[in-house]
């Protein structure tokens, strides 16, 4: 890659790289330097996640948990602990302070009521009900910071039929409920049950996306109620349900069965809306291939040889394609074709048929299915700031997922990875409550911190 | 909450957070417009702008050769509360217009491939001279620079689940990678990118700074993948698929039940899983050494030992019965909804988060709210999407303050346009070429 040709745009990505680099993120101002967001989450990583994304903008976060830590800190595969920390908690306690508080005694209460005067935002995940159950209902809060905007994030909402059930909010769980899940994985082969082909069931993704996109849309409603604040000096309660916020992400299934009675069901890796859409075996294991353009199609169809056997040059329209049995039809066509070429070879011949194929400039989207090992050691990533480790005072060198999108004045940072629980009890209550030493130690002893 | 008492009723009553706020879009298919709509129902003002007589591709794609009044149900999910122009960018005149268009906004939007928006003379260095407060977004596959990029490489969603690792780890172990039934790349993308914009307002406001932003949908998704990356450091593997099975909590996983319909269970805490344990009637589980702590459940071994007990006794109730014993136990659990359930649910409807529309060229149907509620600025759909060009008057006429002999000029001269007489870009049928117009009728 270091001897590619460069574009003839070469220019303007030399010019926005002077702008945007992350290297250069620190020499930058933050955009949320001036917000305070106190992080009440429990158990669920969408409130982490969205406490993170403020605080990779500069937020002063502060992230209170029971003493003896929330049960984030245990999410780890195999139940690996770096230090009192699982794996999945190193990304997300980034840039925050972390201190213990109980909820369960009077004066703990009273304490979340003192950071309620003091924030601009707070967000929490119990289960609705519960911050009621204490006293520190939004009413509550509101009346000791009429300017606070309290973001809720739940499995069921702050009202509706379901909203009393008292669970908690797990990803895994609201993937199964957004009907996205259901929709998602490879088919049945005909005759056969699911138990005899456990894989061929509904499959929720692998990441926590659900988590990640409620936390998402709690982070943009936040920023939006931090934007009307500023016209009104109003304050509000915000409330996210996770399963909803990820379903808002699927598509024309709702419709569909509304209009047509059709429910949406698996279509493996092709895709019931687009074509070319999908993934393709080759030598060395697979490859996307895209191409939602009648020219990409038949661009495709030419890189592989096909294009006179296949009478291409006659094709006008893809909206044929589009329809199941076509899909697969061609489908088993192509799967022979692909195979014969390694996933780095197809990539090239992409890129090769936009400077000289008969179709050029158009070229279809040809993407190697990669692990996520060999995307965290791709050069151009690495390049591009995304895995840059974060030097942690506590933790070391961490490798924390950053810079998911670059800005030339206040693009985000991560300063930190993490701390431990209740690490900056001592510098966080003396500099809010003007709370020393030795209160903090009564404070203890009564099992307040 | 007393606060959310009667929310659905009363939504109509205040505004939409960023009212106020204009925005405008040069953005196709899924990835770029998602953002923008999300802002429109936040109460933004967003203006789309298309290339005539085609506009945006999505007006093509389909379900299967399913379109709803001959509109694509996707264009319609994602372009929402739009206002709809269609300008000739290739055109020094047009080029001239959506540069008056810029001075007057606070957001400008694109999803193209690297520097064709310098090319139209309407990059940000173009439209920085003109408005210094503009808040300038680009997204695409591999951003404006690095190696990828500079390959001049097309993408899209699936392209960025294939490169990101996001396919490979959301399979069963042992089979090949999976892609997501939805677009999720694009929509998290867009999502994720209007962050960044509403944190660059928030800067603007205190130091009248507009500014630069680009975004890769591929390194968007790389930051939702969360443990995978300080696992790979620590231990130096690859983080591999597990199916249904969630590697950081457990139990977490989907079960077949009785009814050969799946249920989804997790109960990590202390309580959820003595809960699960007593539902499923073997109460000692919860005290045995290998299940008793959740960082000893988490040991592969463990997990997969435990996760079968689940499993067998899942197999032995309905999934309405595993969600119910959920409830009962305190322990997280549901059926697996799928789009009949979007559609019949009373929990959905009475959130308002599915609702009707009701619009002037499409009638009545069935949509998802924008799924935050937000007790002073409720955020809402209003209406579906228009035609190719359809609010050129509106913009023309409100904004930029043209008369309608100018208009026809610019008709004339090809700087705007209207649809093509195809499906998709032309109104629905039986339009009686005035509902929904604006300005001029």
């Amino acid at each position: 890659m270091a001897d590619q040709k460069r574009p003839k745009w070469a220019a303007w990505a030399d010019h926005i790289r002077s702008l945007d680099d992350p290297a250069r993120n620190f020499e930058k101002p933050e955009a949320l330097d001036d917000l305070v967001v106190i992080d009440l989450s429990s158990r669920s990583m969408a409130g982490c996640y969205c406490s993170s994304l403020l605080a990779e903008l500069g937020a002063e976060t502060i992230r209170i948990e029971p003493p003896g830590g929330d049960l984030v800190r245990t999410y780890s595969p195999d139940g690996i602990m770096v230090k009192d920390t699982g794996l999945a908690y190193l990304q997300e306690g980034r840039n925050k302070y972390h201190v213990t508080l109980n909820l369960e005694t009077e004066e703990g209460r009273d304490m979340l009521k003192a950071f309620a005067g003091h924030a601009d935002i707070l967000i929490e995940t119990y289960p609705a009900g519960k911050m009621e159950a204490w006293g520190l209902g939004y009413e509550e809060l509101a009346k000791i910071n009429p300017r606070l905007i309290l973001c809720s994030i739940t499995a069921h909402g702050q009202f509706g039929p379901e909203s009393g059930r008292g669970q908690y909010d797990y990803d895994n769980v609201a993937q199964a409920r957004s009907a996205i899940q259901y929709a998602t994985g490879e088919v049945l082969p005909e005759g056969k049950t699911m138990e005899e082909v456990p894989h061929a069931v509904s499959t929720k993704a692998g990441p926590w996306i659900a988590w990640s996109t409620s936390g998402t849309f709690a982070a943009l409603s936040i920023l939006a109620a931090v934007h009307y604040r500023e016209m009104t000096g109003e304050g509000q309660a915000i409330d996210v349900s996770t399963p909803e916020a990820y379903e808002r992400l699927n598509d024309y299934a709702l419709h569909w069965y509304a209009d047509q009675g059709v429910c949406n069901e698996r279509f493996g890796s092709l895709d019931t809306c687009l074509w070319l859409y999908g993934f393709y075996p080759t030598k060395d294991g697979g490859v996307f291939l895209g191409g939602l353009r009648l020219e990409m199609w038949k661009a495709f169809v030419d890189i592989i040889g096909k294009y006179d056997e296949w009478k291409a040059e006659e094709w006008t329209t893809l909206a044929p394609f589009m329809k199941k049995d076509w899909q697969l039809k061609y489908q088993s066509m192509i799967d022979p074709e692909t195979a014969k070429y390694t996933s780095h070879e197809l990539t090239m011949k992409s890129i090769e048929y936009a400077k000289s194929g008969r179709l050029a400039p158009i070229t279809p989207v040809v993407a190697e299915i990669v692990s996520p090992w060999a995307a965290m050691h791709d050069e151009n990533w690495q390049d591009r700031g995304i895995f840059t480790p974060v030097q942690d005072p506590v933790y070391g060198s961490i490798v924390c997922a950053q810079a998911q999108w670059k800005a030339t004045e206040t693009p985000p940072r991560t300063k930190w990875a993490c701390r431990p629980v209740g690490f900056d009890n001592g510098y966080v209550y003396l500099n809010y409550f003007g709370f020393g030493p030795e209160k903090l130690k009564e404070l203890e002893g009564k099992g307040v911190i | 909450m007393t606060v959310f008492n009667h929310y659905v009723e009363n939504k109509h009553r205040r505004p939409g957070p960023l009212s106020g706020i204009r925005v405008i879009e040069v953005c196709t298919l899924l990835f770029g417009p998602s953002g923008p709509s999300f802002l429109a129902e936040l109460g933004a003002e967003v203006i789309k702008v298309e290339l005539p007589p085609a506009g945006d591709v999505t007006r093509s794609l389909n379900p299967f050769g399913w379109f709803y009044r001959e509109q694509s149900p996707m264009f319609m999910h994602i372009n929402p509360n739009k206002y709809y122009m269609a300008l000739d960018l290739h055109i020094d005149m047009a080029q001239q217009i959506f540069k008056e268009l810029c001075a007057k906004s606070d957001i400008v939007e694109f999803n193209l491939r690297p520097a064709v928006t310098s090319r139209w003379n309407i990059g940000y260095e173009d439209i920085r001279k003109i408005n210094p407060g503009i808040i300038y977004i680009e997204k695409n596959g591999f951003g404006q620079w690095g190696a990828y990029a500079e390959q001049d490489r097309p993408s899209n969603d699936g392209a960025a689940q294939a490169l990101s690792g996001y396919a490979w780890i959301s399979s069963f172990p042992g089979r090949p990678p999976l892609k997501q039934s939805i677009w999720i790349a694009d929509y998290y993308g867009g999502l994720m990118g209007e962050v960044a914009v509403l944190a660059a307002l928030h800067h603007r406001k205190k130091t009248g700074r507009g500014q630069f932003i680009e975004m890769s949908q591929t390194e968007n998704l790389m930051r939702a993948m969360s443990w995978v990356w300080p696992f790979q450091q620590a231990t130096q593997k690859g983080v591999e698929p597990s199916g249904n099975r969630d590697q950081c909590i457990c139990p977490a996983d989907t079960f077949l039940c009785k009814d050969n319909r799946m249920a989804a269970i997790a109960a990590p805490a202390p309580d959820e899983f003595k809960g699960l344990c007593a539902a499923m009637g073997k109460p000692e589980l919860a005290g045995d050494p290998r299940f008793r702590e959740h960082t000893d459940r988490l040991k592969t071994e463990n997990a997969l030992a435990i996760l079968k007990i689940v499993a067998d006794w899942a197999r032995s109730k309905t999934a309405d019965e595993v969600e119910a014993a959920g409830v009962k136990h305190g322990f997280a659990a549901t059926r697996l909804h799928n789009a009949v359930d979007q559609n019949t649910d009373p929990h959905r409807r009475a959130r308002g988060f599915v609702k009707e529309i009701d619009d002037p060229l499409y009638g009545r149907y069935v949509e998802h709210e924008f799924p935050v509620m937000m007790s002073r600025t409720p955020p809402r759909i209003k209406w579906t999407v228009r035609p190719v060009g359809f609010d050129n008057d509106y913009v023309m006429t409100k904004i930029l303050g043209r008369s309608q002999r100018q208009i026809d000029e610019l008709y004339g001269h090809g700087v705007l346009g209207k649809w093509k007489d195809q499906q998709g870009r032309r109104p629905p049928p039986g339009w009686d070429g005035k509902e929904g117009m604006i300005i001029r009728r």
